[in-house]
């Protein structure tokens, strides 16, 4: 039977809400605020005030995993090399975490996946040490630089080359995703990555949709306006530069090699080819949490109200149209 | 006939004849609006409706874009129909939109709303019927009020072909 490809969007976004994992959520707050207290704490002066960053700071998170972030900004004489506070940073958490949590050494940022709570539950926070460009001058341009941990894409490991003015891209998002149907494209696109283990990052599908939207008329219903933006990815995303909005110098496009850009495009290409073919296959690339069915369970509960202290119904004077 | 609303899992059922009393009674104030109230009982755990009864306003204003119902006489009758065995309770409304699609329009839309939080009405999800009434035949469009959203009712899938034959085949009025 065919799919309504409509409805299964919005199902599928009804499903990711994040609203709905709220009490999982808060547990990412709670654990991201700990860590952020146990930095300052270990720091003193040397770090400004940690602040969060990922996707639910930007309003398209997915439910299926929270990718939150914690930034922490230094001070620019508070380590001699970038490498010297990655690792500092690192040694750190990995101390006061090991028993309870994987620690891990990620691109950009230290990777901490508690262990599964007593609700089934994982939480997952990514601390972010960045560096202050200029000495004194964070407080005024949010200017910090990272450090690469690993090589990826076109960007070599142990390079100090991200220049990252994160506070300001976060804006960038948030301005753009005022706009309805940029959020909801960007939140289909990370269910797709999530569900079908893609590569791009996060930040990368929010800034190439971004971009698609300011380069072609995106309109119509929301599978209109998803295919347009994979339309988009497959023809443009070997050319595209997608400037990171806290500093131009800065290409989020080269965090993908030629050969990633090669599969995301054709990644597109056949996607949008196998749905318009069948469009019971959406439900594969797009897939309903299955945590929280949009409907099923929902609508098990339905039933038509009553009111309590049951009386009479009488309707007032009544005039329709 | 059963209708069926897929999206919130709630469904009606209706006695082909009372839906023809109904087309018939609307016919008889074409081309001008008429319409009254919809009785009958929720089962299967409040998740169907059995709509058996209309009850007709004494007093009502009408245009052929408008209806207005009074409520002179109602508490008496509903008050009866409670006591049958088995009860029958207030459901909804019903009226016609002569020459026009079976949609609610806004003042309908804002109708139900108003009727769901009148405090003599213990009902949350009262149901709209709009019967779109032409000299060819009849529409019918069932809607209720859940969750302040209006939602619409389809007629079941293994009825709908046969339902469909009937409507074509089902005149109103002298015809
Ligand atoms: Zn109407």
């Amino acid at each position: 039977m065919a799919t309504d490809k409509n409805k299964h969007l919005e199902e599928v976004l009804t499903s990711h809400k994040i609203s709905k994992e709220q009490a999982l959520l808060d547990k990412h707050i709670d654990k991201r605020k700990e860590i952020s207290e146990a930095l300052q704490e270990k720091y003193g002066s040397d770090l400004y005030s940690p602040f969060n960053s990922g996707s639910y700071a930007k309003h398209t998170a997915m439910n299926k995993k929270f990718d939150i972030d914690l930034i922490a900004p230094y001070k620019r004489n508070a380590f001699e090399t970038l490498e010297k506070m990655y690792s500092s940073v690192y040694d750190f958490l990995y101390d006061k975490y090991k028993n309870e949590a994987t620690v891990k050494k990620q691109k950009v940022s230290i990777g901490l996946e508690f262990n599964t709570d007593a609700d089934g539950d994982i939480v997952k926070v990514d601390v972010v040490p960045g560096r202050e460009l200029n000495k004194d001058q964070y407080p005024d341009d949010n200017n910090l630089n990272l450090y690469v941990y690993e090589q990826f894409g076109k960007i070599d490991k142990g390079s100090d080359r991200i220049k990252s003015n994160i506070k300001s891209q976060i804006e960038n998002v948030k301005g753009h995703a005022e706009k309805d149907s940029v959020r909801q494209i960007i939140r289909l696109l990370k269910v797709w990555k999530f569900y079908n283990g893609k590569k791009p990052k996060s930040f990368f599908l929010e800034l190439i949709t971004i971009k698609a939207f300011d380069k072609k008329t995106i309109s119509g219903d929301i599978w209109d306006k998803l295919k347009a933006v994979m339309e988009f990815i497959r023809d443009e995303v070997k050319s595209v530069s997608l400037p990171d909005p806290g500093n131009s110098s800065n290409d989020i496009a080269d965090t993908l090699t030629d050969s990633d850009k090669d599969t995301l495009s054709y990644d597109m290409k056949r996607m949008i080819e196998r749905i318009e073919e069948d469009s019971d296959t959406i439900k594969s690339y797009y897939p309903i949490n299955e945590k929280f069915p949009p409907e099923d369970e929902q609508k098990s509960n339905n039933s038509y109200g009553v009111k309590t202290g049951i009386g009479l119904s009488v309707p007032p004077v009544t005039r329709f149209g | 006939m059963k209708f069926v609303c897929q999206h919130i899992g709630l469904s009606i059922v209706i006695d082909d004849k009372l839906v023809d009393q109904l087309c018939r009674l609307g016919s008889d104030h074409y081309p001008k609006e008429y319409g009254g109230l919809l009785v009958g009982r929720y089962v299967n755990n409040n998740k169907e409706v059995i709509i058996e009864e209309t009850v007709l306003p004494k007093k009502f204003k009408s245009s052929a874009f408008s209806f207005e119902r009074g409520v002179e006489g109602l508490r008496k009758t509903l008050g009866d129909l409670s006591r049958r065995n088995p009860s029958l309770i207030y459901v909804g409304e019903w009226h016609t939109h002569p020459d026009g699609r079976p949609v609610p329009s806004g003042t309908d839309s804002s109708a139900l709303r108003t009727i769901a939080e009148h405090k003599d009405v213990f009902i949350k999800n009262p149901l709209l019927l709009i019967i779109g009434l032409s000299n060819t035949g009849y529409e019918l469009g069932f809607y209720v009020l859940y969750k302040n959203e209006i939602h619409s009712y389809e007629l079941e899938y293994n009825q709908q072909h046969k339902t469909e034959i009937n409507l074509i085949e089902k005149t109103y009025g002298g015809k």
